[in-house]
């Protein structure tokens, strides 16, 4: 089936296309790796064992900690307000994505953003976490706020009618959906804090798949590993220039079996993968993911027949750095 | 016309009768929490145009009003949530709580809390739900002759309704607004099948019709509803994309007493890429439904320069005419530009007109014209003698000769369902059709 562009698309891409060359005097069409004389996409693994074990609320300064930390290594700042302040600031409407369907990104994880976000001087009113639905971030323990003060919180499909999401279908690539308002009208930047986690169809769903939660029929896009559809959501105008930060939780993940939780094959990385290169941060998650399971002796992804082919699609399209060798990997 | 009453019973956006085959524009079913809506534009632009095409000839002519008034007593609370029910046709398969639905062809697997490729059957902890048994998000009371079924009661009347949902993502589809989406982010009413019988046995109407979005993935609700309606003496309809595996549908055609198949093209390509789906599995429907010899009709929505060329178009006709026979209506119909085909024109006239001579010459006995009011081939013909037997006029019928399913001229007998007490004496065969043992996709 031939892939399809909207003319914005085929101009957004004939003028990446365009710097691409004017950076790095080559263009390689197709690559996955980062353009010659590029500095390779920073991804900050920070770990520490004792987040792997009791309960999650007594790690919340140090999950903070450990945020900040990550922080300060990506953005190479001496602190950690300014590491926030470097891609954040005052004005900023800020739409954190995170992950409810089963295994849920840990409400302490996401605090641990917020708090970020406040000490680049984020006004509370102009975070919002949010998700599909209010029913799964409540079963995920996140608090319902819809008041105008303080930090927001609500689902797309926070009323039954209208739904949230926007009239006229978006097309992009080979996918046409409707958009959550959430994502389309009420924020200016995107944080994803999804979990890691295992995928019957795409392998793993990560940073990028995360965002099918923002179309109203993700159920369309699952054939064929996800792919191109999980890049063809996060390529479109709604997403791709307002996403500026990836917090992947890796307190507890799921590395095979998922999304849902299922505790035969849980497991916890012991804190969590920080980037900017979105398409970096899912090939960091997505090895990390192929490792656990080669440690529990179990089959790759591939070899199940159910290979995180999207992660190079995104790479392929120049979304980002999918080729491991061409990543910088940093341990804190 | 349709579109010019807005009722406050009847539930969100739709448009048009099956999700693309023809304009229907349900808009007239929108429900709006109390009080009358307004027409949406189109269906002003909808009315307009057809009261000034039809001009004085309504005023002399006994015509069927659209009664979308009938459909009031369906007005209530909306829906909050879904409405859960055990589901039919699927397995679970070795991998702990993971389900294989076998409604459609697609055979989706899904793995606890997902939904498969239609979003309205979920698995819960290794069960498989329908989200949609009862959600009706459409309701009105339309001509038979709307679905188009032709040869099916014309003149009658059909209780229409929907729910949520399509297991196809056509790029063309006139009621994308409720075919792709999911029943939790459009607006429906709970109406069980028995109190839905109830109304319609009130309304004297002989039929129940399935329809503007896909019937097939509301199985459960139609297979129950149809089977009670049997009882009260109503016939029941489908208005389908026929994507649907042997046994649904072999099993659903006991309680069914017609079905209309959107048949979206002679190509796999165009399957493909513009359904996200594939043809065989259509095909195979459609011996199933030749083989169990319920009465069906075809529609094929004519897209300029997608599934509209001379030789298509006859590859089609000629092999409607060797597996199905030349009795089975075929509708050529009129696309509009829509959904996510916004780049293309309206279907010229004059193609389908072509379209209609092709499959005449073929050798298919009854060949219609779609969305074009007052166009002669709307017209029913006696394929013996040529004598104008029905004369329609949009959905209305002037006049109507067919005497006791037969030519008033010839004697011809003229293929169809022309009684109620013909459309409730039908039996399906229970034989399996010759290469429809095959359903699921290449």
């Amino acid at each position: 089936m031939p892939e399809s562009f909207n003319r914005r698309q085929m101009l957004s891409r004939i003028g990446g296309a365009a710097c691409g060359l004017a950076v790095s005097g080559s263009l390689v069409p197709g690559s996955d790796s980062a353009p010659a004389g590029k500095p390779r996409p920073r991804v900050v693994i920070a770990r520490d064992e004792a987040v792997t074990g009791g309960k999650m609320e007594g790690h919340r300064e140090l999950l903070r900690r450990m945020l900040d930390a990550s922080m300060q290594k990506l953005t190479g700042q001496a602190d950690a307000k300014a590491a926030w302040r470097k891609l954040f600031k005052s004005g900023d409407r800020v739409g954190i994505k995170v992950n409810t369907l089963g295994l849920a990104t840990q409400p302490v994880v996401v605090d641990a953003v917020v708090a970020g976000l406040r000490s680049a001087d984020v006004p509370a009113e102009n975070i919002i976490i949010w998700d599909r639905f209010d029913s799964e971030l409540t079963a995920a323990g996140y608090k319902l706020n819809r008041s105008k003060t303080g930090v927001q919180c609500y689902g797309t499909d926070a009323e039954s009618y209208g739904s949230g999401y926007q009239k006229e279908v978006e097309t992009s690539g080979r996918i046409g959906s409707c958009f959550s308002k959430i994502v389309a009208e009420q924020v200016d930047a995107l944080i994803c804090v999804p979990i890691l986690k295992d995928h019957p169809f795409a392998g793993v769903t990560l940073g990028m798949k995360n965002f099918f939660g923002a179309i109203h029929n993700p159920n369309k896009y699952h054939e064929q590993h996800c792919d191109p559809y999980v890049a063809d959501v996060v390529e479109h105008r709604f997403i791709r220039p307002r996403w500026r930060l990836t917090v992947c939780d890796g307190t507890r993940g799921q590395y095979n079996a998922g999304p849902v939780r299922n505790p035969g094959f849980a497991w916890s990385l012991g804190g969590m993968i920080v980037g900017t290169d979105f398409v970096a941060v899912d090939a960091v998650g997505a090895d990390l993911l192929e490792q656990q399971r080669q440690a529990k002796g179990m089959r790759t992804l591939a070899e199940e027949k159910r290979p995180p082919v999207h992660i190079k699609t995104a790479g392929a399209r120049g979304l980002g750095v999918a080729d491991m060798a061409a990543i910088e990997r940093v341990e804190i | 016309m349709e579109g010019m009453v807005e009722v406050s019973n009847s539930i969100r956006r739709t448009s048009c009768e099956g999700p693309e085959s023809r304009r229907e524009d349900a808009g007239a079913t929108r429900i709006a929490q109390g009080g009358v809506g307004l027409p949406s534009r189109r269906s002003m632009l909808c009315s307009c145009a057809a009261c000034l095409a039809g001009g004085a000839m309504w005023r002399a002519m006994p015509v069927m009003a659209e009664d979308t008034s009938a459909t009031g007593e369906l007005s209530g609370p909306k829906l909050k949530g879904v409405i859960r029910h055990k589901a039919m046709f699927w397995e679970p398969t070795h991998k702990e709580s993971e389900v294989k639905c076998l409604l459609c062809p697609r055979e989706c697997k899904v793995v606890d809390l997902e939904r498969g490729y239609c979003g309205v059957r979920e698995n819960q902890g290794g069960q498989y739900q329908t989200l949609v048994y009862g959600a009706l998000c459409s309701a009105n009371l339309d001509p038979i002759e709307k679905k188009p079924l032709f040869h099916y009661l014309p003149g009658s009347s059909a209780f229409s309704i929907a729910t949520a949902g399509c297991n196809l993502e056509c790029r063309f589809c006139q009621n994308w607004e409720i075919s792709q989406f999911r029943p939790e982010q459009v607006e429906s009413v709970e109406v069980r099948p028995e109190r839905l019988v109830e109304l319609v046995k009130a309304r004297e109407c002989p039929t129940i019709a399935y329809t503007y979005s896909e019937p097939t993935i509301s199985y459960e609700y139609v297979h129950d509803t149809a089977a009670l309606a049997r009882q009260a003496g109503i016939g029941s309809v489908i208005i389908s994309n026929g994507y649907m595996q042997e046994k649904p549908l072999r099993q659903l055609c006991r309680h069914l007493t017609a079905v209309k198949i959107d048949f979206k093209a002679f190509s796999q390509d165009f399957y493909a890429e513009m359904c996200s789906a594939s043809l065989e599995p259509v095909l195979n429907t459609f011996k199933t439904l030749k083989n169990i010899g319920i009465w069906f009709e075809l529609v094929v929505l004519i897209i300029p320069t997608k599934n509209d060329s001379a030789d298509e178009i006859r590859q089609m006709s000629d092999w409607i005419l060797k597996n199905l026979g030349p009795d089975v209506p075929v509708h050529f119909t009129r696309f509009s530009p829509t959904y996510r085909v916004k780049n293309l024109p309206p279907t010229p006239a004059a193609t389908l007109d072509r379209c209609r001579k092709t499959a005449l010459e073929t050798g298919l006995h009854y060949v219609y014209v779609g969305n074009l009011p007052s166009h002669p081939g709307e017209n029913t013909y006696c394929h013996q003698c040529k004598a104008e037997l029905i004369r329609r006029v949009g959905y209305r019928i002037a006049a109507n000769a067919v005497k006791e399913g037969k030519c008033p001229k010839c004697g011809t007998a003229i293929p169809g369902v022309w009684s109620q007490t013909q459309a409730l004496a039908f039996k399906p065969r229970e034989t399996r059709a010759e290469g429809a043992a095959t359903t699921r996709p290449a």
